[in-house]
């Protein structure tokens, strides 16, 4: 007797622990697979990240189509966004790379409109941010790691090397500059992809946080998580665009230390 | 993200660190992400791009046309203001030369007109002064003859004898001369 | 079981780092408001150089949450 009201008890407990509003702010990081395949050998299942990438890929070039359908002289409010935009990066570019930074603009504009908004789209309740992924983020640092090495092997051979030993050091200190060297050089792609990663992770947690508060809460203390939702979401848009200038502008300055080796 | 705070309340009870660090979830994002990557980088590369480009360059093209168009009205316009301003020049050259016409003019006519005056003046002043000699003469006439009658009335009276004719002429006429002689005196 | 208080202990530690973060924001936006204090003119362009070193100085705060989420994956 005495067993089984405990049992109930203990049942109702977990019941009532398990219809209890729980707060997860990092379930919205979950990926979910909507089609499981693997031909070959390769996954390419696609999930809600996946989607959501597609989704902001098709943004960017539609904003883009859609700001030129009628290109004009003059351009209306739209084309001038975009032409902001398009003037924006070529001033990274040509600020951080200079001389021979021209073949790779499109490669840069690309990469900031896909970063961008990427962070952007992940801001409309119910979606998945892609760049939350740290391995979305990773692939795209070290494609740009690589190809900054290819470039530099390319472009001066194995003087390229010669990037790792600091000029103007005393020998003494070389067994000590150039491990150092190697490390931060290694370390350049991990901190390009975390940086962006937890930005977005951290981000969306406070807000998943805030929308947990403002909408568990009584009426009577919900409007303060809730106003504060609304502020830090205007904080996430600023936050997911320096990102994405953050991440152009080393872009930049990778592949320019890759052309120009002064170090 | 209110949607999925809601659905964090069903279940989902062991958290097991970040989703992010999930490996099963990777081989596909690789994919994916290098697979959409390029796929913008072509799309972009080759409808938005040029027409970026493009427009650009036509802008600038445009405004370099527009700067010498502007600098050529400009150049157009400083030789219309020259013109106009010898014109001007010219204008004024004329006007004072015509001025000066005119004050020429004007002053021979007034010398004219004085001359006019003068002479008429003179013409009035020397009848009028005429006028005055033949009134006197008449008057001097009459005050003869009348001192003539009453010389002879009064010598009629004095003498009681008849004095000629000739010799009371004789006598008047000396008075008159006398007269005569204290001309200036009587004026 | 005995790993679980151990990892959130742990977990604390590692987000403790975010306070070297607030100290190098507040630091750099001091210095920024000193800066433009001094120059008014060159706001425009500085302002540019402090929300990049904004952005790399939070960045570094987010490393440490990064090794708490990480360390919460373990416990």
């Amino acid at each position: 007797m005495l067993l089984t009201t405990t049992a109930i008890s203990v049942e109702a407990a977990q019941a009532a622990a398990a219809a209890a509003p729980r707060m997860d702010p990092l379930h919205h990081f979950q990926v979910v697979k909507y089609v499981q395949m693997a031909p070959l050998g390769l996954d390419i299942s696609v999930s809600n990240s996946v989607v959501w990438m597609w989704i902001s890929i098709a943004a960017v070039f539609f904003f883009f189509r859609y700001a030129f359908r009628q290109p004009a002289l003059v351009p209306g409010r739209l084309q001038s966004v975009a032409e902001a935009g398009y003037l924006f990066i070529r001033g990274i570019v040509d600020e951080n790379i200079g001389a021979g930074g021209k073949p790779y603009f499109p490669m840069v504009f690309t990469l900031f409109f896909f970063v961008l908004f990427c962070n952007w789209t992940g801001l409309i309740p119910g979606s998945f941010t892609a760049t939350s992924q740290l391995i979305v983020t990773a692939t795209l640092a070290l494609g740009i790691f690589f190809l900054s090495i290819f470039l530099g092997f390319y472009k001066h051979g194995l003087k390229f090397l010669g990037f790792f030993v600091p000029s103007g050091l005393p020998v003494l200190l070389l067994p000590l500059m150039v491990p150092i060297e190697i490390i931060s050089f290694l370390a350049r792609p991990v901190s390009l992809s975390v940086r962006l990663f937890a930005n977005m992770t951290a981000g969306h947690t406070v807000l998943g946080v805030l929308f947990f508060f403002s909408a568990t809460l009584p009426w009577i203390g919900s409007w303060l998580p809730f106003g504060f939702s609304v502020v830090f979401t205007a904080v996430e848009i600023f936050i997911g665009f320096i990102q994405a200038y953050i991440f152009t502008i080393l872009t930049c300055v990778y592949i320019n230390d890759s052309l120009h080796l002064h170090h | 993200m209110i949607s999925s705070a809601y659905a964090a309340t069903e279940g989902h009870a062991q958290s097991s660190g970040l989703p992010q660090f999930d490996s099963s979830v990777f081989a596909s994002q690789i994919f994916w992400t290098v697979v959409s990557f390029m796929v913008l980088m072509y799309l972009l590369q080759r409808y938005v791009i040029p027409a970026i480009n493009d427009i650009l360059d036509s802008r600038g093209k445009k405004i370099s046309e527009d700067l010498q168009n502007a600098e050529k009205a400009r150049q157009e316009a400083e030789r219309v203001l020259a013109g106009y301003r010898e014109q001007v020049e010219r204008a004024r050259q004329m006007a004072s030369a015509t001025l000066e016409e005119a004050r020429l003019e004007a002053s021979a006519i007034r010398e004219h007109a004085l001359a006019d005056l003068t002479e008429e003046l003179a013409k009035k002043k020397a009848s009028a002064v005429e006028e005055i000699e033949r009134v006197r003469q008449r008057a001097m006439e009459e005050v003869r003859d009348a001192a003539v009658e009453i010389a002879m009335l009064a010598t009629e009276k004095l003498i009681a004898k008849t004095v000629t004719k000739a010799k009371a002429e004789e006598m008047v006429k000396g008075a008159v001369d006398h007269l005569e002689q204290n001309k200036a005196s009587l004026h | 079981m005995e790993s679980l208080p151990a990892s959130f202990i742990g977990m604390g530690l590692a987000a403790a780092g975010l306070a070297g973060s607030g100290i190098g924001l507040g630091f750099m936006f001091g210095k920024a408001i000193e800066a433009f204090a001094r120059q008014p003119g060159a706001e425009a362009q500085l302002s540019k150089y402090v929300w990049i070193g904004a952005a790399f100085v939070e960045a570094i705060a987010l490393y440490g949450l990064v090794l708490a989420f990480i360390i919460m994956g373990k416990g």
